[in-house]
């Protein structure tokens, strides 16, 4: 003898995944309660409530086996989200996979202040010091203030969540989509940069260069889905062995000068005119430093994803943003110097890049020195668009947190990566890539507008914040964000000046129509949020009539009667509808409908031009024109027992699904029948037709 | 003796490994069917039926620990957890709904008063069961 527990008659019919039954003992009192869990393995319990385990996501089937096989290898395996403490970044890893935008512009900094300083002759290069110097301290500047940032902010978000706090939502939204927009273009320009570094010892490389950034950004893409702390472990390496190599190269390049042993410079091969062909204007001066500052991008990173340290997160980002700045600034300041002194000059068509040069002028053409030292610029350059890759999903996953972008960017994937952001960076970079036929000089001019946008609004922002609350020390760091102010204001004036004409202006225009896309955004959630917000908590269910209950029927048979008797049981007003086609098969249809039961009214309708759904459709507006309950339509849908079998039926109830779907007072339910269904609960009073 | 059902009550204690391994060493040369079960004992201020979550849980911790023992050595177990007043005589009960032949039941070593002590559990289902009941004590601790 056994009863369920004394849960309520509610309960009672519920099914449940636990069922408790109670067994008498073999003397009175000794009853005992078994507890059923035949889905132990599939739920476990946890504090009230139940926890899935790894079974329930396991494939089921064998193609699903070999696709969780090839998932396993190419993404790793999944993690729970208690193991995201684990996927938190230390400072090592965190310079390589947040710093590296920044430390990679070392690689092309120099370069793209000497390509504009060039057309102004062979002299003007003599500038690009004091140019990279003035970069390096718009960099100090812009590293002291992201310090103030980090430590107001520790839960990320960078200069979107400064903005939004300070000003409002609309400058927040226009420093977040300066940032969006300055993302996608830091995985296209890195790219682009990494395979020109490539193409400087494999020329052959040049005339593919699109393809091969592409295929590089697809290998980016795969090691970001295995999640953030693996992404960086794998790509830590190369970058150490980047600012090794450089800092090996810079060291025996002045010791080579202090020694008086000046190398000869190699020329490039496609050089500019050595007497220019513009006059060295303060515009073309400003334009190389616009140039230059190319190399202060990546610096926001680490401001914006401060959660992606391990405790004390603060601390950490902040050390982090300092090395980064110190390892640019040594980089660059060391390249510029070397360049300029021993005359290295660009190469009109970026067949090979000034590092390059300048490591083939101090060590030799094809010394294993030089290839270390291109091999690694090249990594580096492709790792820089990590930058991009933790940085662009991060400040997608918080505007989504914010209703300002879809939901699926705030989804942490199976690695506790945001991957549809991952996914979303990488298709676009891709787009923007093949747009701009992989050149790294086409793509720079878009370039750091972004970045320069934020910086400006996170720093007013950060001035009106000391102002409003005044903390300790409010005057020392308000003092220091309203020169920060100042410095990326003028620089962002400067560059958006300078380059408008060479491709700012796109970013300009890009950037009002983003904003105005995350505001409508917005306005669709608020709206669907104000439309299912409960007035309050304790609502009560409304009391529903039983709805007017509609079924398509295609003909009798098993799936019919058995979508008919699910119909029933929700409501006594069933009423079947039938499109023939011709006027003997609805006779035909009516008299066979009547002979099986009289207990379901049938409407029979000819569609003399043979149209199934718009004479259906036609019919349930009518009907629910006459009636102020909700109209329930239920269609009796075979499934085939494989795939391939769909396309030997005319999905008929999928269409009709489809055309319902937006139409307003109407459920649609589903009632699927599998050729091993066997009808359960179903007492057939005998259709004629079965046939299917 | 052909053994065809063996119980093991496991209490989530320290002997419960041992205790399973020699139920899965006695019964895998007849094929026995083993069922480890796992009893939460009801205090009286409560209905039998009471959800008590955070034994349910360490329930189905234990029991999912004899799973994965029993598959480490090559053997499949069924498991039961159970809600009584008291735990003997919902050992015995089920020993006799599933026609079990032998009750295998471990003893954790414990010392009272200077003498090794068998608790109530044990003692009841010695006293009380219908089949064979083998009492397994853990090695003295050092």
């Amino acid at each position: 003898m056994s009863d369920r527990g004394d849960n309520g008659p509610r309960d009672r019919e519920a099914p449940s995944l636990e069922e408790r039954a109670t067994k008498a003992g073999s003397k009175i009192g000794d009853r005992r309660v078994r507890i059923v869990r035949p889905a132990a393995a599939e739920f476990r319990r946890r504090g009230g409530h139940y926890v899935a385990t790894p079974r329930v996501d396991a494939a089921q089937s064998r193609v699903g086996r070999v696709y969780e096989r090839a998932r396993h290898i190419l993404f790793g395996a999944r993690l729970t989200s208690e193991e995201e403490a684990g996927e938190r970044l230390s400072k090592k890893t965190g310079l390589a996979i947040m710093a590296s935008d920044n430390i990679s512009s070392s690689a092309y900094a120099t370069e793209e202040a000497m390509r504009v300083l060039a057309f102004a002759g062979g002299a003007a290069l003599a500038l690009t010091m004091p140019i990279a110097i003035a970069v390096c301290v718009v960099l100090a500047v812009v590293i002291l203030s992201e310090s103030r940032v980090i430590r107001a902010y520790p839960n990320g978000g960078g200069s979107y969540i400064v903005a939004k706090d300070n000003h409002g939502v609309l400058p927040g939204l226009v420093a977040a989509s300066a940032l969006l927009i300055d993302y996608v273009l830091t995985v296209a320009v890195s790219s682009a940069a990494g395979v020109a570094a490539i193409s400087s010892f494999v020329p052959a490389v040049h005339d593919h260069r699109v393809l091969w950034s592409l295929g590089l950004i697809a290998l980016l893409t795969v090691g970001n889905l295995r999640g953030i702390r693996e992404a960086g472990v794998i790509f830590a390496a190369p970058t150490y062995v980047y600012v090794l190599s450089l800092l090996g190269l810079i060291g025996y390049g002045l010791f080579r000068l202090g020694s008086g042993d000046m190398p000869v410079a190699v020329l490039p091969p496609d050089a500019f005119e050595p007497e220019g062909i513009e006059a060295l204007t303060a515009l073309l001066v400003l334009r190389a430093f616009a140039s230059g500052s190319v190399g202060l991008t990546g610096s926001e990173a680490i401001a914006n994803g401060v959660p992606n340290f391990k405790p004390p997160e603060s601390r950490n980002a902040v050390i982090t943003l300092v090395c980064m700045g110190t390892i640019f600034a040594t980089l660059f300041l060391g390249i510029t110097y070397l360049a300029t002194r021993i005359g290295i000059a660009p190469d009109q068509f970026e067949f090979e890049t000034v590092n390059s040069m300048l490591t083939r002028s101090l060590v030799g053409d094809g010394t294993p020195f030089y290839y270390l030292v291109q091999i690694s610029t090249a990594i580096i350059l492709l790792l820089a668009a990590n930058t991009g890759f933790s940085g662009f999903p991060r400040l997608a996953s918080v505007l989504a947190d914010d209703r300002f972008m879809p939901r699926q960017f705030a989804f942490r994937g199976e690695r506790l990566a945001f991957s549809f952001g991952i996914i979303a960076l990488a298709l676009m970079s891709a787009a923007v890539l093949a747009a701009f036929h992989g050149s790294v000089t086409e793509l720079v001019p878009l370039y750091t507008i972004g970045v320069f946008v934020a910086f400006t609004l996170s720093q007013s922002g950060l001035v009106r914040r000391w102002w409003r609350l005044r903390n300790p020390g409010w005057r020392l760091s308000m003092a220091i964000n309203t020169f920060g102010t100042i410095v990326t204001g003028t620089v962002l004036v400067v560059v958006a000046y300078t380059k408008f004409l060479y491709g700012a202006w796109m970013v300009l225009l890009v950037m009002p129509i983003l904003v105005g896309l995350l505001f409508s955004i917005n306005r669709h959630y608020r709206t669907v949020h104000d439309a299912l917000l409960l007035d309050r908590p304790d609502e009560p269910i409304p009391v529903l009539k039983p709805p007017v209950v509609l079924i398509p029927v295609a003909r009798l048979d098993r799936a019919t009667l058995q979508a008919v008797a699910f119909a029933r049981s929700i409501s006594p007003t069933v009423r079947a509808v039938h499109i023939a086609t011709t006027a003997e098969s609805a006779e035909e249809f009516a008299r066979r409908w009547r002979r099986w039961t009289s207990e379901v009214p049938l409407d029979v309708i000819e569609s003399p031009y043979r149209s199934l759904l718009q004479p259906l459709l036609k019919y349930i507006e009518r009907i629910d024109q006459r009636d102020d309950r909700p109209i329930t339509v239920v269609l009796a849908e075979f499934v085939p027992r494989n795939w391939w079998e769909w396309i030997l039926h005319s999905q008929t109830a999928l269409r009709l699904k489809l055309s319902l779907l937006f139409r307003p007072n109407t459920i649609v339910i589903d009632v699927p029948y599998h050729t091993e269904d066997t009808g359960h609960g179903v007492t057939p009073r005998g259709p004629e037709d079965s046939a299917q | 003796m052909q053994l065809k059902r063996i119980l093991v009550p496991l209490a989530g204690t320290s002997v419960d490994v041992e205790v399973l391994r020699v139920a899965i060493a006695l019964g895998k040369p007849a094929k026995a069917e083993i069922v480890a079960i796992h009893v939460i004992e009801v205090r009286w201020n409560l209905p039998l039926d009471a959800i008590l979550e955070p034994e349910s849980e360490r329930g189905e911790g234990v029991l999912d620990g004899a799973v994965k023992v029993a598959e480490q050595a090559g053997a499949h177990i069924e498991t039961e957890l159970v809600q009584a007043r008291e735990a003997a005589a919902a050992i015995i009960d089920t020993a006799r709904d599933r026609k079990s032949d032998l009750i295998v039941l471990g003893m954790p070593f414990r010392k009272r008063l200077g003498r090794v002590y068998v608790g109530k559990t044990v003692q009841g289902v010695y006293i009380g069961a219908h089949c064979a009941v083998l009492a397994y004590r853990q090695e003295e601790t050092r």
